[in-house]
């Protein structure tokens, strides 16, 4: 079995645990051991674009010295991650500490961390090690329920996206990996103009209100164009599409984390799939399409 | 060997202070008269002007000089000026050489100790270098009087009749079954509103009509060799299907047709048959069958065309012919196309039906477009009671798309507001702009025309763009009020980006250098705008950058211009610092052969009918160098850059 350094992050820990558990469960099966970090730490949650930040840019540099404890078949450490805000901030911590005019900055942490790092570990999405890894092709042979033209909004929000020079993830305007795995999985992906719109991020916490006109016009745009369901990446993002339609009682339509309806695919037990943790329940629609007992 | 030593000049230029700033150029003379054995170093404030190559003159006649040495600026300026100075009074131009002082010197050195040092080492390896040059004489190359316009677009055929106005036969091809180009296209023009066609036709019939020229439509070129004055371009004739010959262009096969198919020249707005003529006053006034929508082709079946074609016209054996023209210059006018909508993320992709870019509209404008001249919308023809046009989409983008301002959106922009408001009086245009560029005749005018008819101008870019319904939501920044905005529309025009529409495989063929976004590179952005390096070729219209009618008018006349120019005298001088072979030590080897970019050197048998050796063809040399270096034992060498030269060049350089 292939082993890849995987970091999980804060949140999925706790509230996104369906996110994870479905990650490593569907990872096994797909022949890849996610092999999580022996000791982590908080990623930074925001990207520091305070320069002299210092203990900001240490959190994420050193979970990646860390990643290089694991060993990928000889080859420079890769780590997966899964939730979109830490992989916005590991990879991006990673570029501009070995930017040419950082040099000083580089060694300040280095001093301050004892040690020595070469800036190869390269953060990875999971959708990533999907895509390139396993191979979409690959990973339609491996459905063992199809998701039957299930209509699937896939949301990306934008931590995944931007800055695109700085992440080079997919095309910012109109990204497609997900829509592309859920292809290979029977999904029916769906197009529409907010695919990469702001959720409303942490504006949940001190203006709500802002939040919530922000997840409202992408649903409302998902709706009209004949979803069914959502599927994010990002746990800020999941809750703050799936909360909002409670607490202002407009629409009803799940809101999955990708990992989950990849392991529904796979034949991951219902246990795994976490289905009771969500706002909109998601079971109905799952049942109708035959996929849950 | 030198047989007896030259009677050398040198001519030291001040420049003004842009050499004699820096460089200390009394100095200069006085060193080089200490050490060096010419006949004569004189300086002089301008060697350029007349006084000054009066000076040269006159000192060659007093001195009885042979060879001179000019130093001054760089070799591009004014080589020519002082090899024709020395040429009056009977020396051999190229024994008239240029030492760089400025731009290698000067202009880059800032100690004067040691600009003066540097001065007197360039002016010495260069005084080595005429002690070893030879007198040379121009080749003389015959010119094939016969041009060939690559795109029939309104600068094609404004070149092309420029030509052969001129009294030169000329060739004008087009990839497409008419000539016309995007003009043909266009609904009005800004700033007069005229009508579009109706300015182009009696162009494309006075190119259909003219003795001198051949018109070569629904063609593309293959291949291109030889040189200026002597091009063998290979043409494929694309397979029509109809003999148009026979063919009257009465169009009854066009309502036989039962296979409809996108329409290209609608922009895709509408449909048009598998068999077909590009639009109501095309040139030739001929039917082609597309082959990949032909039931026919497809399916085996049909041939309702040739059942009804009262005339045989229709020909399915038809295939595509290759023919060979010579030719002694060739104009590009290859034209523009728009930036493709899905390059435009944040606008929908292209997949919105009710957001479509500037000449789709200008197709909708049009009498003969797909809605007969109404305004409707492409998704349900419904009359759009509110435009939204969002100018520089893809342009002045550095970020998405392209950098450089496409320079006609803003007026064309204008134009569509104000012919929309023209025909839907109740109408409401919205322009999204982020500046007004309004240079040209006329044009702020009409600017002003648009917003006194009621155009509203909103200073700002447009962030995203989505289907609501049966409305397009534009969302955009009024820049001015600082606050965001977002409209309804029941419409959304793009001013798209003006990209070349000539590939990078198509500019590698022909040689011709393209800028980072594919434009053909002028051979000097100021001096020289119409010509290319390559010679021979000339640039006319938009292949070279965003133009509208007029300026691609004006370019297409200056190409037609320089090639008539160059038509003038039926043989043509090639520079003769050219490679040579010295035949007793070439050993035949062809090492020089394949490293020859232009294939100016071929094998052939020696005299005794054994030894191979190489020979050059001298009119397609450039004289590059790339042999002299290749060979591997010293035969093939450039003239006047013989390696024994350069070394000596080198030490004295050194010394």
């Amino acid at each position: 079995m292939k082993q890849l350094a995987y970091y999980p992050g804060c949140t999925l820990y706790t509230k996104s645990r369906n996110l994870d558990l479905c990650a490593r469960e569907t990872a096994k099966i797909l022949g890849i051991e996610l092999k999580e970090l022996e000791t982590w730490n908080c990623c930074g949650a925001i990207y520091s674009t305070v320069q002299d930040d210092l203990a900001n840019q240490v959190a994420p540099i050193r979970n990646l010295i860390e990643a290089q404890k694991i060993s990928n078949n000889g080859e420079s450490a890769k780590l997966v991650t899964l939730c979109a805000a830490c992989y916005n901030v590991l990879k991006r911590s990673n570029r501009n500490l070995f930017l040419p005019e950082n040099v000083i900055y580089r060694k300040r942490i280095m001093n301050y961390l004892e040690t020595d790092y070469d800036g190869k570990t390269e953060t990875v999405h999971y959708l990533e090690v999907l895509k390139n890894d396993v191979g979409f092709n690959n990973l339609k042979s491996r459905v063992k329920n199809s998701l039957n033209g299930m209509k699937i909004a896939s949301y990306y929000g934008c931590l995944m996206l931007r800055p695109s020079d700085e992440l080079n993830f997919d095309d910012p305007e109109n990204p497609m990996i997900m829509d592309d795995m859920f292809l290979a999985l029977g999904a029916e992906p769906v197009n529409y103009a907010f695919k990469a719109e702001c959720c409303g991020g942490y504006l949940l916490v001190n203006k709500p209100d802002a939040a919530i006109k922000c997840t409202l016009i992408i649903l409302e745009n998902i709706i009209a164009a004949g979803a069914e369901c959502v599927a994010t990446t990002c746990p800020l993002c999941q809750y703050n599409l799936d909360k909002f339609q409670i607490q202002t009682a407009k629409f009803q339509i799940p809101i999955f984390y990708f990992t989950q309806l990849l392991g529904l695919s796979l034949g991951v037990d219902e246990k795994i799939l976490n289905l009771e943790n969500h706002y909109v329940d998601p079971k109905p629609l799952l049942k109708e399409k035959g996929l849950l007992k | 060997m030198r047989s007896k030593p030259k009677r050398i000049g040198v001519f030291v230029c001040h420049c003004g202070i842009n050499i004699a700033g820096t460089v200390n150029v009394p100095e200069v003379v006085k060193r080089l008269k200490e050490t060096t054995d010419v006949i004569e170093v004189i300086d002089h404030q301008y060697c350029c002007s007349d006084p000054g190559q009066n000076l040269i003159k006159e000192t060659i006649k007093q001195k009885n000089l042979d060879s001179v040495v000019v130093a001054c600026c760089s070799p591009t300026l004014h080589e020519n000026t002082f090899r024709k100075a020395v040429a009056s009074v009977g020396v051999n131009p190229y024994n008239c050489e240029i030492a760089n002082i400025r731009e290698q010197c000067s202009w880059v050195t800032e100690d004067k100790e040691k600009a003066t040092e540097k001065a007197v080492r360039i002016i010495k390896t260069i005084i080595k270098k005429v002690e070893y040059d030879e007198p040379l004489t121009p080749i003389s190359i015959p010119v094939t009087r016969k041009a060939m316009v690559i795109g029939a677009g309104v600068a094609g055929i404004q070149a092309a009749l420029d030509i052969a106005n001129a009294g030169y036969p000329v060739i004008l091809l087009d990839k497409n079954p008419s000539i016309g180009g995007h003009m043909s296209q266009l609904s009005e023009t800004f700033p007069t509103l005229d009508c579009s066609q109706c300015i182009l036709t009696p162009k494309m019939v006075e190119a259909k009509q003219h003795p001198n020229i051949t018109l070569l439509t629904y063609a593309e070129v293959e291949e291109i060799s030889g040189y200026i004055g002597n091009f063998k371009v290979k043409v494929r004739q694309k397979a029509k299907y109809v003999d148009w010959d026979k063919c009257t262009g009465c169009d009854i096969c066009v309502g036989k047709c039962p296979k409809k198919a996108k329409d290209e020249f609608n922009q895709g707005l509408s449909e048009r048959k598998a068999i077909y003529k590009m639009f109501p006053q095309a040139v030739p006034n001929r039917v082609v069958i597309h082959r990949e929508n032909c039931l026919y082709f497809q399916k085996g079946a049909c041939r309702l065309c040739e059942k009804n074609c009262p005339f045989g016209a229709v020909k399915f054996d038809d295939q595509d012919q290759f023919i060979e023209f010579d030719v002694g210059a060739i104009v590009l006018a290859t034209g523009y196309e728009l930036l493709d909508k899905k390059m435009l993320g944040s606008y929908g992709f292209g997949k919105l039906k009710n957001v479509i870019d500037g000449l789709q509209f200008e197709r909708i404008l049009s009498a003969s477009g797909p809605f007969m001249g109404e305004v409707r919308r492409p998704s349900d023809g419904k009359v759009p009671e509110r435009i939204v046009f969002v100018q520089c989409a893809g342009s002045r983008d550095p970020e998405n798309a392209m950098a450089y301002c496409s320079k006609i959106c803003c007026m064309y922009t204008a134009k569509q507001a104000i012919l929309y408001k023209h025909r839907v009086h109740n109408g409401e245009a919205i322009i999204f702009y982020i500046d007004v560029r309004t240079g040209g005749k006329g044009f702020e005018e009409f600017y002003k025309r648009a917003t006194d008819e009621g155009v509203l101008y909103i200073r700002g870019k447009v962030s995203k763009i989505f289907e609501k319904g049966d409305k397009v939501i534009v969302w955009g920044a009024d820049t001015l009020t600082g606050k965001k905005v977002e409209v309804e529309a029941d419409m959304v025009v793009l001013a798209t980006a003006m990209v070349p529409s000539v590939t990078k495989e198509f500019a590698q063929m022909l040689k011709i250098t393209q800028d980072e976004y594919g434009w053909f590179t002028e051979a000097h952005p100021k001096l020289r705008p119409v010509e290319t390096l390559a010679g021979g070729f000339f640039l006319a219209g938009a292949c070279q950058g965003p133009k509208d009618i007029p300026d691609a008018v004006a370019q297409s006349s200056g190409a037609a211009s320089k090639v008539i120019a160059l038509f003038a005298s039926d043989m043509l001088e090639h520079l003769p610092v050219i490679a040579d072979v010295n035949e007793d030590l070439c050993s035949g080897c062809a090492v020089c052969i394949d490293v020859c970019p232009y294939k100016a050197r071929e094998l052939v048998i020696a005299e005794d009918g054994k030894k191979r050796k190489v020979k050059v063809i001298e009119v397609l040399c450039e004289g590059c160098g790339a042999c002299s270096a290749a060979c591997p034992v010293g035969a093939a060498q450039q003239k006047n850059f013989k390696d024994e030269q350069i070394q000596e060049m080198v030490k004295a350089g050194l010394e």
